[in-house]
């Protein structure tokens, strides 16, 4: 199968704190890859790498055949809105928009609205009767699983999810986790930053950091 | 979904966007009263000018006719003009003249004493001068050879009061009239007596004569000029001269006036761009999250930015909006206090203002320029 995404001795530094060190690995299409790692590892950093919410202080970040060191800030928008759908472990929503302007607003920064296809996505997540109700009004499980449907209304190649489970209790976490499992039945291909290695688990492929730096010891399941 | 998005801002922030509201309409009222104010201010102004008097006098000149003694006698003025010549080219020329007023001057005897009578139309007296005061009432038909109007002093000189007899002999021939009403003008009218123009012409054998015409023209000086050129091309040889002392002081009055009022709107807006900048830069730090996850989505810098300026354009018509209809009753108040006189409503000064506080409201959104140095991943991270 196709590598979808290719990293190449991958740094980013900030200051004198060496984030990531020399990283390398590849993700085929389709897999879902745990990434694993104690706090200060590089998880997140190398997340917002493959997102183009940061750039690479050198190396290849390679996404859908895209090289991201060679975006501008213009090239890294396109490609956010084009290429990736993000769950943040914080949800990130926008508190003033209800769920259903929470998805749409995805589509609107990707290329046009469709109200019918967000609620679908919505409905897809359990949350048909919630789309008028604004994040405040939500429960942090149905906060995420808006977070969720945000991410996939524009059938993104990549799912990038930072801890997606961890402020959820153990009711929404096994939901989220549901409905990760239902992406990558479908064939999403999904990189998630996790601490918990019954989580981690449920990926085809675990790559654990140290210190910026790759273990070389993927688990696979 | 930008009017969406737009909704929900403006409905995220009323508190915050209430206070710039509320300068961008403090603003807009008082722009709004004084651009009004500044259209009118010309009209008004003419109209205070107007009521100072005559502001054109048409007098022989040259072309006049030289009187001889046997003419009269006991001293009219040297020169005479056609008064239905000078009278009909007033009216062809369709001078916008608030009045016009012929006048002939003799010097007859009263109680055998002589008194200067100014024959005109005598409805027009109050008209031509607002200012002058009268004890008594004024003389409504201009056709009434029976009533007259008097000077203070001559009243004072005969002890008339109204509804007294007067009798004025000239040259043998008398006339006779109930005084109607004693001026107050402060001026050399106060030493005069003013009576039908027919009745003095056939009194001084002078019929269709006349001496001079007083005009009073509504209007900014280059209207006055383009009366006064236009009469004098129509009356060749007699003299149309404005009264300069007048005109002059009107056009520096206005120019003045005008000067301040823009003044004013230039610093009104300056302090309403200056409140909406203190808004938006409060507003501009509370919307570096939002503007984080909007660049996380793939927002791009451009789009974003184009809504929170959508929003403070929208704040700048609301509120030059709302401004405006109070500076309605804003300008009709100052008219009041200042001119004595309501100011009507200008509705050209609507899409000025609209537009100007649109303007201001964007200049003032200049804070929002840092959202586009706004990175998505620090924001993310909680930073």
């Amino acid at each position: 199968m196709a590598a979808l995404v290719e990293i190449e001795e991958l740094r980013k530094q900030f200051g004198n704190v060496r984030a990531l060190d020399g990283v390398s690995f590849s993700v085929d299409a389709g897999e879902w890859i745990a990434i694993m790692g104690p706090s200060g590892s590089g998880k997140t950093t190398l997340i917002n790498i493959l997102g183009g919410l940061d750039t690479p202080t050198s190396g290849r970040a390679i996404v859908d055949g895209t090289d991201l060191a060679r975006l501008d800030e213009a090239g890294l928008t396109r490609f956010r809105a084009e290429k990736v759908g993000f769950i943040f472990q914080q949800f990130h929503l926008v508190p003033y928009l209800t769920a259903l302007e929470n998805v749409m607003l995805a589509q609107y920064f990707h290329s046009t609205t469709d109200e019918g296809q967000a609620r679908a996505e919505l409905e897809r997540v359990g949350l048909g009767d919630r789309v008028d109700h604004l994040p405040g009004q939500l429960s942090g499980g149905e906060q995420q699983r808006v977070a969720v449907a945000r991410a996939l209304i524009n059938q993104p190649k990549l799912i990038l999810a930072d801890e997606p489970t961890g402020n959820l209790d153990e009711a929404n976490e096994q939901t989220v986790l549901r409905l990760l499992q239902e992406l990558h039945a479908e064939g999403h291909t999904i990189l998630m930053v996790t601490h918990a290695p019954e989580i981690g688990a449920l990926a085809n492929r675990r790559i654990d950091l140290h210190h910026g730096r790759l273990v070389p010891a993927p688990v696979s399941v | 979904m930008f009017g969406r998005l737009l909704w929900k801002l403006l409905r995220s922030n009323l508190g915050r966007l209430a206070v710039a509201l509320v300068g961008v309409t403090s603003g807009a009222t008082v722009i709004s009263a004084l651009l009004t104010l500044q259209f009118d201010v010309e009209r008004k102004l003419t109209q205070e000018f107007r009521a100072l008097g005559a502001n054109v006098l048409i007098s022989p000149g040259r072309s006049g006719q030289a009187f001889t003694p046997s003419q009269a006698p006991s001293g009219t003025s040297p020169a005479l003009m056609d008064e239905g010549r000078v009278l009909a080219e007033i009216d062809k020329s369709r001078t916008p003249a608030v009045t016009a007023a012929p006048f002939l001057y003799i010097i007859a005897r009263a109680a055998d004493r002589p008194v200067v009578v100014a024959g005109t139309w005598l409805d027009h007296m109050r008209l031509l001068d607002p200012t002058w005061k009268i004890e008594g009432h004024w003389i409504s038909s201009r056709d009434d050879e029976t009533a007259c109007l008097i000077g203070r002093n001559v009243a004072r000189q005969f002890a008339f009061t109204p509804g007294q007899e007067l009798d004025l002999d000239y040259l043998g021939r008398q006339a006779h009239f109930r005084v109607a009403g004693i001026i107050d003008a402060g001026g050399a009218e106060d030493n005069q007596v003013f009576a039908n123009l027919l009745l003095i012409q056939k009194l001084a054998s002078l019929s269709g004569q006349i001496e001079i015409v007083q005009m009073s023209i509504h209007g900014p000086k280059k209207t006055l000029d383009r009366s006064v050129a236009q009469l004098t091309a129509a009356l060749p040889g007699y003299e149309v001269r404005p009264i300069r002392a007048v005109t002059q002081a009107e056009g520096r009055l206005l120019d003045r006036t005008r000067l301040l009022i823009m003044l004013m709107v230039v610093l009104i807006l300056m302090l309403t761009a200056l409140c909406v900048l203190a808004t938006m830069a409060a507003l501009a730090m509370e919307r570096r999250k939002d503007v984080g996850l909007m660049k996380a989505l793939g927002g791009s810098i451009s789009r974003i930015v184009a809504l929170f300026l959508a929003e403070v354009g929208t704040l700048g018509a609301a509120g030059g909006l709302i401004g405006c209809l109070m500076g309605i009753g804003l300008a009709r108040w100052m008219g009041e206090r200042v001119f004595g006189a309501s100011i009507n409503p200008r509705w050209d000064v609507f899409p000025l203002t609209i537009a100007l506080m649109i303007g201001v409201a964007l200049a003032g959104a200049l804070p929002l320029r840092l959202l586009g140095k706004v990175k998505p991943a620090v924001i993310l991270r909680g930073e």
